[in-house]
């Protein structure tokens, strides 16, 4: 029950951690090209929507399973992952490629 | 990160005539060439799978039954879905750049890769390959 329910302070964190990223390293967003990362093992870590179609989800998760790649799922749609990404469009999967300053790689495979 | 578009690995085709069909990666071409700019492999996969035997089977049939036909293909990485499975046979020597030049050269890679496939079915290992797709 407890690893269920994510609090508020760890998804603002998330929130954080991702804005850094944007700032600071590189990222992709949606399905072509983060399979494309995937396939070419640029990617580092992986993050889902959580109203991403499940056949669409468990392709990636099986791509990032080849690979080795983390997979996050994120604590909310596309549109609130588009706007912990800064963007004004809906996100329903992004893929990061390098960090930059941010520790989201080193903090969010533990969690999982 | 770590890469497992490599040879040997056992993919499905996802376009094309060959949708649905298991092929086996001979060769990738991860940055592309002049001709195709984009990542691509060489493929070399089922056509026709063989049929299920049964041991009511006389010998005569068993061996058409077991009989494969073979494709040999450069795809597109996007059209192919990568599995965990792999299949080792050695088909490099076979399944070159330059069998697909002409149509006979493909012919008789193909007929090669048949051959080849047909013996290691035979053997009844890799048993997941050589079951079709049902979908």
């Amino acid at each position: 029950m407890v690893a269920a329910k994510k609090t508020k302070k760890t998804h603002e964190s998330i929130n954080n951690r991702l804005a850094l990223v944007v700032k600071s390293g590189k990222y992709t967003l949606g399905y072509k090209t983060v399979l494309r990362t995937l396939r070419t093992s640029k990617a580092k870590l992986i993050i889902i929507s959580n109203n991403c179609p499940p056949l669409r989800k468990s392709e990636i998760e099986y791509y990032a399973m080849l690979a080795k790649v983390g997979v996050h799922h994120f604590n909310g749609n596309n549109v609130d992952l588009g706007t912990a990404c800064g963007k004004y469009y809906r996100v329903s999967c992004l893929g990061i490629i390098d960090p930059g300053d941010s520790d989201i790689i080193k903090t969010l495979p533990g969690e999982q | 990160m770590v890469k497992f578009l490599k040879p040997n690995k056992a993919v499905i085709v996802l376009q094309g005539r060959y949708a649905g069909r298991k092929a086996v990666i001979i060769r990738s071409f991860d940055e592309g060439t002049r001709d195709r700019p984009y990542g691509h492999c060489l493929v070399a996969g089922i056509a026709k799978y063989p049929k299920k035997v049964i041991r009511k089977d006389s010998a005569k049939k068993t061996a058409k039954k077991s009989r494969v036909k073979a494709f040999v293909k450069l795809v597109n990485y996007t059209h192919i879905m990568p599995t965990r499975y792999t299949l080792d046979v050695d088909l490099k020597d076979v399944v070159n750049l330059e069998a697909l030049q002409s149509r006979d050269k493909k012919v008789t890679a193909a007929k090669e890769v048949k051959a080849r496939l047909e013996e290691r079915f035979k053997t009844g290992k890799n048993r997941w390959f050589f079951t079709k797709l049902r979908f």
